[in-house]
């Protein structure tokens, strides 16, 4: 059973693990990547022991992120000189 | 027995559990799952510990700090940022102030400091005696990660040595606690007799789930300290902060909670009193529970077991035989109780049966079971595990075990209390008191049932011994009549 649901944006980016983390009552961190929630995963794990979460978070702002042509789309104005 | 002859058994520290980052202070990276008597000449004058998510900061009866495990967000206060310190390693920058209350959170630390040496002269410590008055001044220092606020110094930045949180400078601060992304201060009252304003608390970091209990609005985090509103004039003695949760407890003994709600109940944004007839002196907060205990030595504990942990699909055959939880088979349950005030559930005989129990799935707050009358005399609770110590030294532990972290030898969880052994016959005068971090456990046995750094207060009907750590004395100090007491401080300097 999934220890906790959590909200994407509660989760912290971890540049050196690059992954998005939260604490672990272990004292470790769940970790996802950004490759795994572009695949729809939702299951955040931690290396450390066998508790996982559920992260909740919209799977569109993923595969956006990923597209190069960002502003585009017009969701972020973008200043051009 | 004379003074520098304390036997190890007595004074000794223990640690156990999840030792991924040095956090057990065994100067190995390695989970142990029985007691471990640490032998490090420096934790010998340790009076006091403070277990945050994979660091320890442990207070000696000289009012100084030592701290290890780990410090990638600057928690252990050495002004570097190290992934892990397997020592416990002295806190140098703190040198000028003498510490009297620690706490650690997930990745930042906080100090309470009692007395400023700087501001006051080295003979009036040793020779003669300090005024509370106009020499204690109780800043707060915090360090480590401060991403949410919650070192409170009006930004998000970290910081790897303490900060002294500028909020606080001209206040009696009293105690501090730390929860995963937020920081509570106990501000001591200045009470006059009848006119005592009560002790008023803060709160900082994130506040999401309501843990600050500064608005009744959902506020995402603030970064400077606020004001707790909603004790209605209540004297606070105790706080308490873990995961998303704060409580506090008052001088008449009601207990107030708020933040991330327990099972089955919605978040508080202001702080909840327990709606109980029980005089309560201490609360222990996890991630998903909290134990209390009453002024009559009964220990009663909110949010049962947690789901995610002794729910787990390994586990489901003990779930249907928990003992304390409510309202295991009903998980998606939806609060009835609109108001989040908890409401108390006393079990008169711990041999109810299953059936008895699903009648009583709204109770939130259960009598731990199996205690047989045992009157306890403390409580700590980790993220997932709990303690108990008895009067007459037992430990009993219960909750997850998966790192080691109840000390039985194993990676099992226990649904209800069981007995640890620290592997020594413990003296009759001997306390033990236990300090639980997310994941591990430390144990600190002393002589007596006062902290070693022991101060005599002079009032002008009779000395008082006590400890001045702790905050009930405290009171008893404010509410002393006449002249200001006087601190003579004999031990440990």
């Amino acid at each position: 059973m999934s220890y906790d649901d959590v909200e994407i944006e509660d989760m912290e980016w971890n540049e050196e693990l690059q992954a998005y983390t939260y604490p672990c009552p272990c004292g470790d961190l769940f970790q996802i990547t950004k490759e795994d929630l572009k695949l729809g995963e939702e299951i955040a794990r931690c290396p450390s022991c066998s508790l996982y979460i559920t992260v909740i978070y919209n799977i569109e702002d993923f595969l956006a992120d990923s597209d190069k042509n960002r502003q585009n789309k017009g969701l972020q104005p973008v200043a051009v000189a | 027995m004379e003074e520098g002859e304390k036997d190890e058994s007595e004074g000794g520290v223990w640690s156990w559990g999840a030792g991924t980052d040095g956090q057990l202070g065994t100067t190995i990276l390695e989970d142990e799952h029985f007691p471990k008597l640490l032998h490090q000449p420096l934790l010998s004058s340790v009076s006091s510990l403070a277990c945050g998510g994979a660091h320890v900061i442990a207070l000696t009866s000289a009012g100084k700090v030592l701290s290890w495990g780990r410090g990638n967000s600057g928690q252990l206060g050495h002004g570097e940022v190290v992934s892990n310190a397997l020592y416990p390693k002295a806190l140098t920058s703190l040198d000028d102030s003498f510490i009297t209350h620690v706490a650690a959170g997930w990745s930042h630390s906080a100090f309470v400091s009692g007395l400023d040496f700087s501001a006051v002269s080295l003979s009036a410590v040793f020779l003669k005696r300090i005024s509370v008055e106009s020499d204690y001044t109780g800043c707060v220092f915090t360090c480590g990660d401060g991403s949410f606020g919650q070192l409170g110094h009006g930004d998000y930045a970290s910081h790897s040595s303490p900060v002294k949180v500028s909020c606080f400078i001209d206040q009696h601060v009293a105690k501090v606690a730390c929860g995963m992304r937020h920081s509570l201060v106990l501000l001591k009252g200045h009470c006059s007799g009848a006119d005592c304003p009560g002790n008023q608390v803060y709160g900082f970091g994130s506040g999401k789930r309501g843990q600050l209990g500064v608005n009744i609005d959902r506020v995402k985090s603030v970064n400077v300290p606020r004001l707790v509103s909603g004790f209605e004039g209540e004297e606070i003695v105790e706080i308490a902060a873990n995961g998303d949760h704060s409580a506090a407890v008052s001088v008449d003994g009601h207990v107030y909670t708020w933040g991330r709600g327990f099972k089955g109940f919605d978040d508080a944004h202001t702080p909840q009193c327990l709606n109980s007839t029980l005089n309560f002196t201490k609360i222990a907060l996890g991630w998903n529970h909290a134990l209390t205990m009453s002024g009559e030595g009964e220990v009663y504990m909110l949010g049962g077991n947690h789901p995610g942990v002794l729910g787990d699909p390994q586990n489901t055959k003990s779930e249907k035989h928990l003992p304390f939880s409510m309202h295991s088979g009903d998980q998606k349950r939806q609060p009835k109780c609109r108001t989040n005030r908890l409401r108390e559930f006393v079990k008169k005989d711990s041999n109810m049966t299953a059936l008895e129990f699903e009648d009583f799935r709204e109770a939130n707050l259960e009598k731990v079971p199996g205690l047989d009358g045992m009157k306890i005399t403390d409580i700590a609770s980790g993220a997932e595990h709990s303690f108990l110590f008895s009067e007459h030294g037992e430990i009993k532990t219960w909750g997850w075990g998966e790192h080691g972290q109840l000390g039985l030898g194993n990676t099992s969880d226990q649904i209800s209390p069981v007995t640890v052994s620290l592997g020594y016959d413990l003296n009759e005068a001997a306390s033990i008191r236990v300090f639980c971090g997310s994941g591990f456990t430390f144990a600190l046995g002393s002589g007596s049932e006062l902290p070693v750094a022991v101060y005599r207060m002079e009032s002008q009907e009779s000395s008082t011994y006590f400890g001045i750590h702790d905050a009930l004395c405290w009171k008893a100090m404010c509410s002393a009549p006449k002249a200001p007491p006087k601190f003579d401080n004999y031990e440990g300097m």
